[in-house]
């Protein structure tokens, strides 16, 4: 290594050091001290203690009553309805976005707003719109003599509840589907128009096809959220997963479990589970892609 | 050149921005005025929100004026464990703090305040003995006493006196017995069809106390010298989780009571429909319950909010046969977390808001009980005129003074115990769990969590 090159070298890392100190103070470290408190008994303020597999094999235990498997069903419940319906809508979104009619940028506006409303403040917000008695989705059903479910406070209605409320937010994803609406080459459509195709026929095999890398970027970001719910939830029932453990969502026990009952080394070992759930999901969506996404010009 | 100038420059900035951004020791006049005479500073963290706080602040400035040596600076944090938990074990905690006892039970037993038995044993207003024997179970365990009280509280029952009269009870005569607690309930509840339109009585409103109808049926939560909860085979907490069962209504079953409600309908009017707990529109006010297990510090609320409402307080009614209890479930304390730089700056403040004043009058302490309507901790201060003179309050205080009381069990998973109760009780009265399935989980749960912090503390093996 040359004096120049050696020079450079320390001036790269000196530049780059606010991030590496940053990473490894922040990021690696956690991580790390994450994965060791997961074999303790760990309360945060007493040191911690080594406890070899007992929080996994508590966790992993099928007893009638572990809140840990209903917490993870209420994640995967989640998970399965919303991420899917909030791709359709999405992509729905998009479409109807993307037409060149006057005041579009406005329109596009409208819808993308929800999704940079903070967390808190529209938890809040719908939790009078979900509220049973007064709120206004009960009100309007009322109007038309329908029944009126209990939404967020009824224990078969929670989880819908959620899942209605999170597609409110899709306003990020709808944004990345428009971008991606634009990227579709002109050509191809004029190449389906000349063999006769319709309008479903090109949205079909067109489109949907050239949505593909962007459906899965949104997939992927998608599912990691879901797995993570825990801002709305908290909100909305006051930390407590009510009624009767339904909405009490894997992100939610955990930080119970840290927090609440200061039992930091078992929710250490269930963010660990939690971190493998998520790597898998997403490898399995990153595998199956080769069948289902396509690339232009491949 | 110009690159040694852009540096200088860059230099510069950092500086500015770092002093701008510094911590400072004072962060107002008032603490600059103080920092200028030579006081100490500490830091107190209010559990307490709202109207109560604000009631805090004015006896803590009248302490501010009436010595020069210690300043104290208030910060309103809430009744949750979190902010305490991080602060303390980050290093950076207040050097007062006021918390519920159940918190203080958990942070306790792991040694995050500083033991207090020297200086409260030294103090003639804090002694033992001048405390209510349940409040001193509270802040005296593990072999230390950890924390001040401040307030406690105690339970009865609250009845709508214009729903009596609509009933055709006596509005005077509140139910005595469990059988007639029932009694009113059924001629209390109304319903039409599916639709309920009165509430007579539910034992989990406003929330669950299923800690205090077992002590009520005569039931023991935890043994003190087993260190164990023992509720799993109690018949008496068996029978009271049967009779709880028995308001919630099943569409399954032929046995349901004119007083069971489905609980899901109180749940989703939790959720909502009732109206906020500390508003106008908390259902016992708008007369949509008529019967509730409510305690002191309605007096105030109901003054606030509902000064028109009609309402008798009495005892909570007993089973046959079962040992007179008042039901006192928690406290309000005040500890000095461990890493506290002014514990002696502290303590002359808790030595001023706990004594009487120097011209002889009440201590600050129980002017702030008065404040904010909560039975004073300590017996004599009970008895004083304001709290035992007043028709409804005295109520309340009479519960304590003259019954033996029980406080919610004082162990260090009471936080999980607490939680863990109202899941339990949930499920039986979803009929998804038999009273004596729900007491055995409760145990089994709650002893688990036991017996792991007691083998962090080095009490028990692994």
């Amino acid at each position: 290594m040359t004096r120049r090159e050696r020079r450079n070298l320390v001036n790269g890392l000196l530049f780059a050091s606010p991030y590496i100190v940053g990473f490894l103070a922040f990021t690696l470290y956690p991580l790390a001290a994450t994965v060791y408190y997961s074999f303790c008994h760990y309360n945060v303020v007493t040191p911690p203690v080594w406890a070899g597999l007992d929080n996994y094999r508590e966790m992993f235990a099928l007893s009638g009553d572990n809140l840990f498997w209903k917490s993870l069903w209420n994640t995967l419940y989640f998970t399965v309805f919303s991420v899917p319906l909030g791709l359709a809508l999405a992509i729905g979104l998009a479409l109807l976005l993307n037409q060149k009619v006057f005041g579009i940028s406005a329109y596009r506006t409208i819808f993308f707003l929800p999704s940079i409303v903070p967390l808190v403040a529209s938890s809040v917000l719908w939790l009078w719109v979900l509220d049973p008695r007064s709120g206004l989705i009960n009100s309007t059903l009322a109007q038309f003599g329908l029944p009126q479910p209990g939404w967020i406070a009824d224990e078969y209605w929670s989880k819908p509840s959620l899942v209605l409320m999170s597609l409110w937010g899709v306003g990020g994803a709808m944004v990345i589907f428009l971008a991606g609406l634009a990227d579709v080459p002109e050509t191809l459509y004029e190449v389906a128009e000349l063999d006769g195709a319709g309008r479903f026929r090109k949205f079909w095999n067109v489109t949907l096809p050239m949505l593909t890398p962007t459906i899965l970027f949104n997939l992927v970001m998608g599912l990691i959220g879901a797995f993570q719910y825990f801002t709305q939830v908290f909100v909305m029932t006051a930390g407590r997963g009510t009624p009767n453990d339904t909405t009490m969502f894997y992100a939610l026990y955990l930080y119970k479990m840290a927090f609440n009952f200061l039992r930091m080394g078992y929710a250490s070992a269930m963010a660990c589970v939690l971190f493998l759930i998520i790597l898998a999901a997403t490898l399995a969506v990153l595998i199956s892609s080769k069948k289902w996404v396509h690339y232009y010009g491949d | 050149m110009k690159t040694y100038l852009m540096w200088a420059g860059m230099v510069l900035g950092g500086a500015c921005l770092l002093i701008l951004l510094w911590p400072r020791e004072a962060s107002s006049p008032e603490e600059d005025r103080a920092l200028a005479e030579g006081r100490t500073i500490i830091t107190y963290w209010d559990r307490h929100t709202g109207h109560e706080y604000d009631a805090r602040v004015d006896l803590i400035e009248e302490f501010n004026r009436s010595q020069n040596e210690v300043y104290v600076r208030t910060l309103a944090i809430g009744p949750r464990i979190e902010k305490l938990l991080t602060a303390i074990s980050g290093g950076a905690p207040p050097d007062i703090c006021s918390m519920e006892s159940s918190i203080l039970a958990s942070l306790g037993s792991q040694g995050c305040f500083t033991p207090l038995e020297d200086f409260m044993s030294s103090e003639p207003s804090l002694n033992e003995s001048r405390f209510f024997p349940h409040v001193w179970k509270m802040v005296s365990f593990d072999g230390h006493v950890w924390a001040v009280p401040t307030t406690t509280d105690s339970t009865c029952l609250l009845w709508n006196k214009a729903l009596f009269r609509r009933a055709g009870l006596d509005p005077e005569r509140p139910p005595r017995t469990m059988k007639e607690l029932d009694e009113f309930a059924a001629k209390l509840t109304i319903k039409e069809g599916a639709r309920i339109k009165q509430i007579g009585f539910l034992p989990w409103l406003p929330w669950d106390e299923t800690t205090g109808w077992g002590m009520i049926f005569g039931g023991t939560w935890y043994d003190e010298e087993k260190d164990r909860v023992v509720c799993g085979t109690d018949p008496h907490i068996i029978e009271s989780l049967r009779w709880q069962q028995q308001y919630a209504y099943n569409p399954d079953r032929k046995d349901n009571k004119p007083y069971s409600i489905d609980p899901r309908w109180v749940s989703a009017a939790q959720g909502g429909g009732f109206g906020a707990y500390q508003s106008a529109s908390n259902p016992f006010y708008t007369g949509m319950i008529a019967m509730i297990r409510e305690g002191e510090w309605q007096v105030e609320f109901i003054r606030k909010y509902a000064p028109d409402l009609d309402w008798g307080v009495a005892a909570l009614p007993q089973p046959e046969g079962a040992p007179p209890v008042a039901y006192s479930p928690n406290a309000v304390v005040d500890a000095i977390p461990k890493g506290s730089r002014n514990i002696e700056a502290a303590k002359a403040f808790l030595r001023w808001f706990y004594s009487p004043r120097a011209n002889g009058g009440p201590s600050p302490a129980s002017d702030y009980c008065f404040a904010i309507q909560n039975v004073p901790p300590r017996p004599e201060e009970a008895r004083q005129e304001r709290f035992i003179g007043h028709p409804k309050f005295s109520v309340f205080v009479n519960e304590v003074l003259t019954k033996p009381a029980e406080p919610f069990p004082v162990i260090p998973a009471a936080q999980f115990l607490m939680e863990e109760m109202e899941r339990q009780r949930g499920r039986v009265t979803a009929f998804e769990a038999t009273p004596e399935e729900a007491a055995m989980e409760i145990e089994k749960n709650t002893n688990a969590q036991l017996d792991r912090i007691r083998m962090l503390q080095g009490r028990r093996p692994q």
